[in-house]
């Protein structure tokens, strides 16, 4: 069961309004990796950082169609 | 302390983790031992702490695998292992800690200094002669 990279991507987009959301399929479908820039992420430690992007795919993750997800993050570019 | 639905040993589990957590500085859940782990991901992690030469206690989860991940679902809201917790919080896992210890973040927190750079991934072989034995949480 391949995962919609595309509903992932919105999925992140629409808990982190302003973010810049890159979804990419690291073999089989089932795991993935989300490349994550948020300007809510400012003043959070990694890990925070991380639960706020899993939180949002998490009912992706709870009907089994993400077996694993990696997890990049960063704040937006300046400028 | 019992909430309808949770299994008797959970509150027990979840009590003794949070013990583990208060009393060790550093702590690391993996699967497996610092010797022998039993996951490419948790001994990544134990091959960077042996870089950073720091003392760790490790507790190897196989034994009691879902006791721990909700033990761990509950006090920092994160069920994949491993897990580095750090002067009682959560840092993260295998790629949180990579990252950490590529910006010489991971260094500052622990309180060590940061080893010259090296592009190679840590040897898995090393062994950490300082850390702790393993804790063991039997089901």
């Amino acid at each position: 069961m391949a995962a919609d990279l595309a509903e992932l991507q919105s999925m992140i987009e629409d808990a982190l309004p302003g973010a810049s959301v890159e979804v990419l399929d690291e073999g089989g479908g089932d795991h993935l990796r989300a490349v994550v820039a948020a300007p809510q992420f400012d003043g959070l430690t990694t890990i925070d950082q991380h639960r706020l992007v899993r939180a949002a795919v998490q009912p992706r993750m709870d009907d089994g169609t993400i077996h694993a997800l990696s997890i990049t993050t960063s704040l937006p570019a300046a400028g | 302390m019992n909430e309808p639905g949770i299994t008797d040993n959970e509150p027990t589990v979840t009590e003794k983790v949070r013990e583990l957590i208060a009393e060790n500085e550093i702590l690391l859940f993996m699967k497996g031992t610092p010797e022998a782990p039993q996951c490419g991901f948790s001994m990544r992690v134990v091959g960077i702490l042996d870089q950073l030469d720091t003392d760790y206690a490790a507790l190897d989860v196989l034994p009691a695998l879902d006791p721990l991940r909700e033990a761990t679902g509950e006090i920092a809201d994160w069920r994949t292992f491993p897990q580095l917790y750090v002067k009682g919080n959560l840092v993260g896992g295998c790629d949180i800690v990579e990252e950490m210890y590529a910006s010489g973040d991971l260094a500052g927190l622990l309180g060590v200094e940061a080893p010259p750079p090296d592009p190679d991934s840590p040897a898995p072989g090393a062994m950490p002669p300082a850390s702790s034995g393993p804790i063991q949480i039997e089901e």
